[in-house]
């Protein structure tokens, strides 16, 4: 257990597994935006602008198939709804008495695994600090950005060659869930887990995919009321 | 610069951030210790955790065996590394390592 508030440097440093997890896949996404026809400069600002990795694949793909702009942005939208719920059950972890002055900055690095990363921190007895915050969503954010651009530049055949490396980049986000999964559980977690591993499956096959990832987040943490 | 692409961007971008940050500004952690939100909302990580990864595991579950097998692998290799150094990076890199090498191997 830390008794002193983390600094942006320990921030920065915890950041390291997001970033080496991140580069892979930003780079996946750089290299599947040229290979979808976009530019250099037009997946750099998909990932300066949207930075949410699924649904920017997701935009890829409806904006490549010719979905009308308003279509294709409430899909996205409607994908990450469930942002809503990481920034007041982080902060539920910090307890009342931690500062958000600046958390319209700090706020917006609140991507899946640094929200993962963060309250993973402070269930392990880490204190909250908004410079830790702001080191461990920058750090993560300027690899997806480089990443992306690192992948846009190589091209999309950089991968034809090498199909093993493919399907290894290409397994590194379930990985990772699995990873960060593995690192905020506990016993009393359990059913939740289970409720919206099932829902999630259940949704997207008798729905779709975005319906699965809504329905397993309600029902997981619909799960949480019913235990004391 | 592709201008369906950056209207498309700003709008998710936007929208984003809202998600994000409104929520911590408007100060919703606040409630009563052991109430039902604050039950509600100490689930909600493990279960949008949990829901990610069932999303993005779930396109790679197909009956056969030897496309199968790596996603096995993969998972394997997480869950012993995870248990060996506690490590969420070291963890993930292992399992994409490993399913690509049996990709490689059997594939």
């Amino acid at each position: 257990m830390s008794p002193t508030q983390p600094l942006f440097r320990d921030g920065l440093l915890a950041s390291l597994p997001i970033v080496m997890g991140y580069l892979p896949i930003s780079f996946s996404f750089g290299v599947a935006a040229t290979r979808a026809g976009f530019s250099v400069t037009d997946a750099f600002a998909l990932s300066l602008v949207i930075y949410a990795g699924a649904s920017q694949f997701l935009a890829l793909a409806l904006l490549a198939s010719g979905t009308p702009v308003l279509v294709a942005a409430f899909t996205l939208i409607a994908m990450n709804l469930r942002h809503l719920l990481y920034g007041p059950a982080l902060m539920r972890e910090a307890g009342s008495a931690a500062t958000r002055r600046h958390a319209w900055a700090w706020a917006w690095g609140l991507t899946d695994e640094v929200f993962g990363q963060a309250l993973g921190a402070l269930a392990r007895g880490q204190r909250f600090s908004e410079a830790y915050m702001f080191g461990l969503g920058l750090g993560a954010y300027a690899a997806w950005v480089l990443g992306t651009v690192a992948g846009a530049l190589a091209g999309g055949s950089v991968l034809d060659g090498w199909p093993a490396l493919g399907a290894g980049l290409g397994f590194l986000l379930p990985s990772l869930f699995l990873a960060l999964l593995l690192s905020i559980s506990s016993r009393r977690q359990l059913p939740v887990i289970a409720v919206a591993g099932v829902a999630t499956v259940a949704g997207t096959l008798a729905v779709s995919a975005t319906s699965g990832i809504l329905l397993g987040m309600l029902a997981g943490a619909l799960t949480g009321l019913s235990r004391r | 610069m592709n201008w369906d692409l950056f209207a498309v961007a700003s709008l998710a971008g936007a929208a984003n951030w809202a998600f994000r940050a409104l929520p911590i500004l408007a100060r919703t952690d606040r409630m009563a210790p052991g109430g039902w939100l604050e039950r509600f909302l100490s689930a909600t990580g493990p279960a949008a955790i949990a829901t990610l990864f069932a999303a993005s595991i779930l396109p790679a579950l197909v009956p056969d065996f030897l496309r199968l097998l790596p996603v096995a692998t993969g998972i394997l290799a997480v869950l012993a590394t995870f248990l060996a150094r506690r490590s969420v990076a070291l963890a993930a890199l292992a399992g994409a390592l490993v399913h690509g090498v049996t990709v490689w191997l059997f594939v």
